[in-house]
């Protein structure tokens, strides 16, 4: 069917991207039709946030050329193209969280009002717009109280209200609940009726089949497949993104449950409170049992005490009240150092930020928790000899792509840094894992690695607490899943019994009393 | 190709001084010198004789202190802007146990002094560490403050109760000879300091590269998080870099007062602090570096002060020449960056080519 | 009498603290630390300096001060802000340059004087009527133009940051320079501008000190005080208004501690007097929450990132 020039709100020609170390886009085509919407997929590091923040003006390409409207124009910047009518929705919100809706609107609202911050105008306009969209929000409310669905609107109040036709979404959904991402989804409808486009950045399958009219596969940084979405599934979808056979590991994992031999509870929290950083019960009154041998799944929208229960865990942070009991001992008030010698492991979120030190070398990293332990230091000196040989063991043994041990962590790449923190924690979690987050910006490869790495320490006997927003992660691997939502678990399933529907109302609190 | 490239790369820091030395040549010819007689002259002051090469030595003996006070800090990315305090108050402590002590024979004097330098050079460092750790206080300020602090203490002291005994001026008695510092070549400045300098920064290497404590002090200076993360108590280690760091900027005290000056005097060496910060970032906040840059600021000093005596450019050209050698060194910082990372991308681009051509 | 006196002393010591706290403020709203401040004071004394005694002009003396503080402005601010190197290791290198420039550049226009130069400092301007409100009136309306002006420019500041555009486009620079860049305005030229903003205020309040006040210039001249300034962006909260209010007090320190030394006043001996100021912010620095620090002050803007 041929495409009439006109038709074409955006179109990408030939795209070339280089960064150092890596070509982020190669060789692009690209063709986005008025009243459509179009899906981005590929995994992590294929090259789509590159493509639009190219598209939207953030980055020049190194080669290539963008026609808007059937016109060859020139982006040099974001201004430029929301002045074509194009928006962008960043996976990271672009919010000042110290100011209002209003103030974060206007900032970008772009030169026309210069000087003066005609603010009952825009408050107007701000709620004219959450009528016809339903993005309602209140115009005076400071962005970071706001909670993270609302922040989206606001994200999304900025572009339409530069006039945008064509909005790029990256990675929106990463944040909502199953809910929140329906709601989205209607938005996206309305808008493509209005004979708007969409491009939709994400790595999900399956909402991709939900949403999209057309797929666009990007691999390595190059297309590597088109499909409508009446001729598409998840499997081939998957083996386009990965370009091989994917194995499906929940059958493996139903399989491996016989053979695993349950020890008697390891991990006894009761009733916790512990404080969040804005001073409130980031988790209140929180209990929950890990046996031996199991994998413990906490599902949740972020931001519900996931992360501070974790910190409680692994002793970052204060446990008010309430008690904590690894094996017959109390962890409460226990440092960090004490609670590694008590065989806590823990993969954390962000582990360029926490997990690692990136200047540091990779046999540095691997001791990060152990260096003063007798095994590499003897009365305040290292034994490099020691710790090297320990190094050169695990980098044979996982696996861990890296010229030598004492190459910097930082240049890695982001699978195989992960690989570190792995077998570090695996070396130190004698009772209990804690993976918060352990498959984020990795491709499917290494994630897939994780989650065997994960299995394997439940085979063994260990318990483990996995802490995710990916509930396809949290379903396919655990044992248990409790969900939690404001600082407390509301429900605990057993696999068998996991009920998607009835965990999505979790998520926001929905209990069945309620219903 | 790539080996010689890299070789080009690590010199930087030696261009980066020719360029703050012709900086400060174009300001010569602003009072109508000529920089080449000038540089020539200094070079000739500065190496004429074994009193002055000795010199050279002695005067980049507390130089290499105050510098590793500063890059020692900067490991663990914490600013101690006070050396030049944690320096006097080593000073008085040095010059205290020297006029107290003075019956004591000379090695057990000397001990004293030196160990009670360190001592208080180190608490008064401490201070601002243990300030960070309880309050988060910005130790950048607080540093920078200790020393205008210490510097009221020491002239109080000076004109109060260690005033010299004829009550003349602001400064204290000579010291005795059992508290001066043995001369390591004879009739020249240069003391047995310098050794003690050179294996104080052997023992910052050590520390920092060899032991357990180095260890949480690098991890806390590049990424904080991580190393809390990681079980390192950041408070700790706040609080004993800063005792470390002013310890050896006191230990320059020692140097100054039992080794040079056998005396102290107000307002004395008032620079020594700064210029151990230009040191420490000529040469990278590591101990070699240190060394030599603290080697290098001593023959401009020795060469300087020379030629000052002997044409009419003032005494400040020579501050001149340390700063735009430190702000060249900065550029170049840059500059090497921006070669490596451009090298980067074209590698890239012939590694495409080729396997397109395939 | 004598209290009427010490308020005068005091706010006119608090004018260049004021201007230069709040140059400060503007510039890490944008999330730059202006460290060079102490230097750019004392070449703006220089400059300021020089200028009127060449000229016989006080008004060419500031105006050069401002050009020398925007000059040396613009070295720190191409170094930080466009080539991304650590402010404080650029700004100290500054701070260090500064001292043996201004004195050699001094000997290269004067030579060696026999006897100390001096110009007339800034008159007293006494504001008809309010002049005579009894103590306040006569402590605070008999000031110089400066510090009348001083005032005005935290009203301004004041306004600017809060009620305008530019001023959002500033706080929002130093609070998540990602939108900003989002927005489609350059975060580098904001910054770099308001680096050259904050220089230039920065000379004219160094030049306070030679040619507003004391009419001669030395060595240390500005002894630190560049520093207090930009502890008092600190301790003011980043709010003009703030920053008003800790140089008042400093400046009261200042005026006190000298005024308790020329009364002879034995008790406190005279060099812990001069250490008032600093003590002052010691104790401050310590124990004042930042509520209100930009979340990415300090922290260089790298664009094109993975």
């Amino acid at each position: 069917m041929p495409i009439k020039e006109t038709d074409l709100a955006v179109e990408l020609i030939g795209i070339t991207k280089y960064f150092p170390g890596t070509i982020a886009n190669h060789d692009v085509y690209l063709k986005i039709k008025k009243g459509e919407v179009v899906a981005l997929l590929g995994e992590n590091g294929a090259g789509k946030s590159t493509l639009m923040k190219i598209l939207y003006g953030m980055y020049q390409p190194d080669s290539g050329s963008i026609k808007v409207n059937g016109k060859d124009v020139k982006i040099r910047s974001p201004q430029d193209a929301m002045a074509l009518g194009i928006g962008m929705i960043h996976q990271h919100f672009t919010l000042v969280p110290v100011h209002t809706v209003v103030e974060n609107v206007l900032l970008g609202a772009g030169a026309e009002d210069k000087g003066r911050a005609s603010v009952s105008e825009a408050v107007k306009e701000i709620e004219r717009m959450g009528k016809a969209y339903d993005l309602e929000v209140d115009p005076f409310a400071f962005v970071r109280q706001l909670a993270v669905g609302m922040q989206q609107r606001v994200e999304i109040l900025k572009a339409l209200y530069r006039g945008a036709q064509t909005l790029i979404m990256d990675e929106p959904t990463a944040v909502l609940t199953p809910q929140n991402t329906e709601r989205l989804f209607s938005f996206i409808r309305d808008f493509r009726e209005a004979g708007h486009s969409v491009i939709f950045i994400t790595h999900k399958l399956n909402e991709v089949l939900d949403i999209a009219d057309r797929i666009v596969v990007l691999r390595s940084g190059n297309v590597v497949g088109e499909l409508l979405r009446s001729e598409a599934s998840e499997r081939e979808l998957a083996q386009m993104m990965v370009g091989r056979e994917v194995a499906d590991l929940s059958s493996e994992v139903k399989a491996q449950e016989k053979d695993v031999h349950k020890k008697e509870s390891i991990l006894r929290v009761e009733n916790i409170k512990v404080k969040g950083d804005r001073g409130h019960w980031a988790v209140d009154s929180l209990s929950m049992n890990i046996d031996g041998g199991e994998i413990f799944g906490i599902a949740g929208v972020s931001g519900n005490g996931q992360e501070e229960l974790a910190e409680a865990l692994c002793g970052l942070r204060a446990v008010s009240e309430g008690q904590i009991i690894l094996r017959d001992n109390s962890l409460v008030g226990k440092s960090v150092h004490d609670l590694i010698h008590e065989g806590i492991g823990y993969i954390p979120a962000d582990r360029h930020r926490e997990g690692l030190v990136l200047d540091m070398s990779v046999e540095e990293n691997l001791i990060l928790k152990r260096f003063s332990s007798s095994e590499f230091a003897s009365r305040g000196v290292l034994s490099e000899k020691n710790i090297q040989l320990y190094a050169q063991k695990i980098i044979e043994d996982y696996a861990i792509k890296t010229p030598s041990s004492v190459t910097k962590a930082k240049a890695l790449s982001g699978g195989n840094q992960q690989k570190i923190v792995i077998a570090r924690e695996l070396g130190i979690a004698s009772s209990l894992l804690v993976a918060v987050q352990p498959t984020r910006g990795l491709d499917l490869g290494a994630a897939d690695y994780v989650h065997r790495a994960l299995l394997n320490v439940r085979n063994e006997g260990q318990a483990v607490l996995l802490i995710s927003t990916e509930l396809s992660e949290v379903l396919t691997l655990s044992d248990r899943i409790g969900v939690m939502y404001r600082g407390r678990i509301l429900k605990v399933f057993r696999r068998e019994e996991a009920d998607i529907e009835e965990i999505g109302l979790l998520m926001v609190g929905v209990t069945h009393d309620e219903t | 190709m790539k080996h010689n490239r890299r070789l080009w790369l690590s010199l930087f820091p030696l261009y980066s001084v020719f360029l703050g030395l012709a900086l400060s040549g174009i300001m010569m010819l602003f009072l109508g010198q000529n920089p080449l007689v000038v540089y020539k002259e200094l070079v000739i002051f500065a190496f004429r004789d074994i009193y002055n090469i000795a010199d050279i030595f002695a005067k980049a003996t507390p130089l290499i202190l105050t510098g590793l006070a500063f890059g020692f800090a900067f490991r663990s990315t914490l600013f101690n802007i006070g050396a030049q305090g944690q320096f006097y108050i080593g000073c008085l402590a040095a010059v205290s146990c020297s006029l107290f002590f003075q019956v004591l024979p000379l090695p057990i004097l000397l001990l004293i002094c030196c160990v009670a330098s360190m001592l208080a050079g180190g608490l008064w460092g401490s201070f601002v560490g243990y300030a960070k750790a309880r309050f988060n206080a910005n130790e950048f300020l607080l540093s920078m403050m200790s020393t205008y602090v210490a510097v009221a203490i020491m002239n109080y002291l000076i004109r109060g109760p260690l005033i010299e005994t004829k009550g003349e001026y602001p400064q204290t008695d000579v010291i005795v000879e059992n508290a001066w510092i043995p001369q390591l070549i004879p009739h020249t400045r240069l003391h047995w300091g310098f050794i003690l300098a050179l294996l104080v920064a052997f023992f910052a290497y050590f520390i920092l590269w060899k032991t357990t404590l180095g260890f949480k002090i690098r991890a806390v200076g590049m990424n904080r998080d991580g190393a809390r993360y990681a079980g390192i108590n950041e408070k700790k280690v706040f609080v004993t870099v800063f005792f470390i760091s002013g310890a050896f900027a006191g230990l320059a005290g020692f140097m100054e007062v039992n080794g040079i000056q056998h005396m102290l005097v107000q307002g004395f060496n008032p620079f020594i602090g700064a210029e151990g910060i230009g040191i420490a970032i000529l040469g990278n906040a590591h101990p070699l570096g240190i060394v030599l840059s603290a080697l290098l600021f001593g023959a401009l000093k020795v060469g300087g002060n020379l030629v000052v005596q002997t044409s009419p450019i003032p005494s400040s050209i020579i501050g001149i020449m340390e700063g735009f050698v430190m702000l060249s060194v900065i550029v170049s910082y840059f500059i090497r960056e921006r070669i490596i990372v451009a090298s980067e991308k074209k590698r890239l681009r012939e590694e495409e080519r080729r396997e397109e051509s395939q | 009498m004598i209290l009427v006196g010490l308020l005068a002393r005091a706010i006119q010591m608090s004018t260049p603290l004021m201007v230069g706290a709040l140059a400060e403020v503007f510039v890490e709203r944008t999330g730059v630390m202006n460290i060079a401040i102490e230097g750019i004071f004392l070449m703006g004394a220089w400059a300021g300096f020089v200028g009127t005694y060449l000229s016989g002009s006080l008004i060419v003396g500031f105006l050069s001060a401002a050009v020398v503080g925007l000059f040396v402005g613009s070295f720190y601010g191409i170094l930080t802000v466009y080539l991304k190197q650590h402010q404080i290791v650029t700004g100290t290198a500054i701070n260090i340059l500064a001292p043996g420039l201004a004195l050699y550049l001094y000997r290269v226009f004067f030579g060696v004087p026999l006897l100390p130069l001096t110009v007339e400092p800034l008159p007293v301007f006494a504001i008809p009527v309010l002049s005579h409100i009894p103590i306040i009136g006569e402590a605070l309306f008999r000031q110089n133009i400066m510090t009348y002006a001083a005032f005005i420019f935290v009203g301004i500041g004041y306004w600017i940051l809060f009620k305008t555009r530019t001023g959002l486009i500033l706080r929002s620079t130093g609070a998540n320079p990602e939108a900003v860049d989002a927005a489609g305005i350059n975060v580098e030229k904001i910054r770099f501008k308001a680096v050259l903003f904050s220089s230039a205020m920065n000379g004219l309040a160094g030049a306070f000190y030679s040619i507003g006040f004391l009419g001669l210039f030395t060595e240390d001249i500005i002894g630190g005080r560049g520093w207090i300034a930009f502890a008092i962006c600190f301790l003011g909260n980043w709010n003009p208004l703030g920053a008003m209010i800790g140089a008042l007090v400093f400046g009261l320190a200042d005026a006190t501690s000298i005024a308790i030394q020329t009364s002879g006043f034995r008790l406190i001996p005279n060099e812990f007097l001069i250490a008032i100021p600093y003590i002052l912010t010691i104790i401050a620095t310590i124990s004042r929450k930042q509520f209100n620090v930009p979340a990415f002050l300090g922290i260089p803007y790298i664009k094109e990132r993975r």
